[in-house]
């Protein structure tokens, strides 16, 4: 709890896309969260993260995210879903300045 | 119900319903209003308002267990291997209005004596504690927000690193201006500057033995050749004539920073942008990981100072149920 780790910074759109392609969808950093009240489909999360139009489940979940990192250590292949949790942010972001 | 719209934009504020948010929110205001209700009647018709009467007794205990479940149930659920999706979430909504309700009957317990005794101080921890809380989700909401507004600086609009593109862009410039100087002409001697003269060659000297002795030697020649001639060097200053010498004009465009590497200033700027974003990006990250810290830590102080007063207490109090 006291022993400090270092901080990850965001990622950029292809390291996010690598992750998103290494995923296994094994639900475990979804059963992690505490920030999900709804439940919802890791391949449909997956899917809305790189690009393409945001569902209103998805992008509460994104606006609900406090990046945390309790979905980190869960994950068997070492991914960080924070990181992609931060891209959709970026994207719900730019969004709302484009609109 | 699930909605397949588009959704867009990030709000600050927000407020999303769901089941079990509404369900803990409604009991813990239903339990709020109801002790609060008891209270006022008990401490108007009692003759006893006390925190040792039988009633202050009984939110002690209601309000101490709620306190402990609070503390105990989100960490017992995030430790569990079977859960649901959206379980750690109730639990979360729980632990905060269990936490609000239990202080609220422990404030309820003290019946107004706040002498600084133990009692006290650990209520006043309790209370340090949840505005820690409440604290922490206003920065939980916040802060990502934050996050993602310095990420996106960070960023370009395809989603590549920025600081990566501005480094292309300078490396491109830097070698575009190498490139212009070496494409110098080679092949027409420099020109020299205005009060500089030209290098002697044998040619300008009008060494030709004693023929030349009668003609005066075309002296354009460095110093140490100038008692040749008695003609004013160009570094000979006359006084009575002005002379201009090469001043560098701070009014001018050339003295400014990165004039002479055209368009490199522009995106060292970007980059010193690029880089504060990101350490703003740092230093947002570790509030929202260290806040945590402090309310743990209030946590442990309020455990610390509520097992002094319960020892307190029951000090007081076991001796009066012992029979003599």
């Amino acid at each position: 709890m006291l022993k400090p780790k270092p901080v990850l910074l965001h990622k950029t759109g292809p390291q996010v896309m690598q992750e998103l392609q290494a995923c296994i969808g094994c639900n475990e950093c979804l059963l992690a969260c505490p920030a999900l009240a709804e439940p919802i489909t890791i391949d449909r999360l997956n899917h809305e993260t790189l690009s393409g139009p945001i569902s209103t489940p998805i992008a509460q979940f994104a606006r609900s995210c406090y990046q945390c990192g309790a979905c980190v250590a869960p994950c068997p292949v070492g991914l960080h879903r924070d990181s992609m949790m931060m891209w959709l942010k970026m994207r719900l972001l730019r969004s709302e300045w484009e609109g | 119900m699930q909605s397949f719209g588009e959704e867009r934009g990030y709000p600050l504020f927000f407020l999303y319903k769901n089941r079990a948010r509404v369900i803990s929110a409604t009991v813990g205001i239903l339990s709020i209003l109801g002790s609060g209700l008891f209270y006022f009647w008990y401490s108007r018709t009692s003759s006893d308002p006390t925190p040792d009467s039988i009633v202050g007794f009984a939110y002690a205990i209601v309000g101490t267990s709620l306190v402990v479940l609070a503390s105990i149930l989100f960490s017992l659920r995030r430790r569990a291997r079977k859960r649901m999706i959206g379980q750690l979430h109730a639990s979360l909504d729980w632990h905060v209005w269990m936490g609000l309700v239990g202080i609220s009957i422990l404030f309820m317990h003290s019946f107004g004596n706040f002498n600084p005794r133990s009692g006290t101080y650990a209520l006043y921890a309790m209370v340090a504690l949840v505005i820690s809380g409440v604290i922490g989700r206003v920065l939980d909401r916040v802060l990502p927000r934050q996050i993602a507004v310095e990420a996106s600086k960070a960023l370009t609009m395809q989603g590549d690193d920025r600081l990566e593109n501005i480094s292309q862009q300078l490396q491109a410039i830097v070698v575009h201006n190498t490139q212009e100087l070496r494409a110098f002409p080679a092949a027409t001697p420099a020109a020299p500057f205005a009060g500089t003269p030209p290098m002697p060659t044998s040619a300008t000297l009008g060494m030709s033995g004693g023929a030349g002795r009668a003609k005066t030697p075309q002296l354009t020649s460095s110093w140490d050749l100038a008692y040749i001639s008695l003609e004013e060097t160009p570094q000979e200053v006359r006084q009575g004539t002005q002379q201009y010498r090469f001043v560098p004009d701070r009014r001018s465009a050339l003295a400014q920073p990165g004039a002479l590497i055209p368009g490199a200033q522009e995106h060292l700027t970007e980059m010193m942008e690029v880089q504060r974003a990101m350490q703003r990006e740092q230093v947002y990250r570790h509030i929202i990981r260290y806040w945590r810290l402090v309310h743990i830590l209030l946590a442990l102080l309020t455990v610390g100072l509520t097992v002094w007063h319960l020892e307190y207490a029951l000090s007081l109090l076991i001796p009066t149920l012992l029979p003599h």
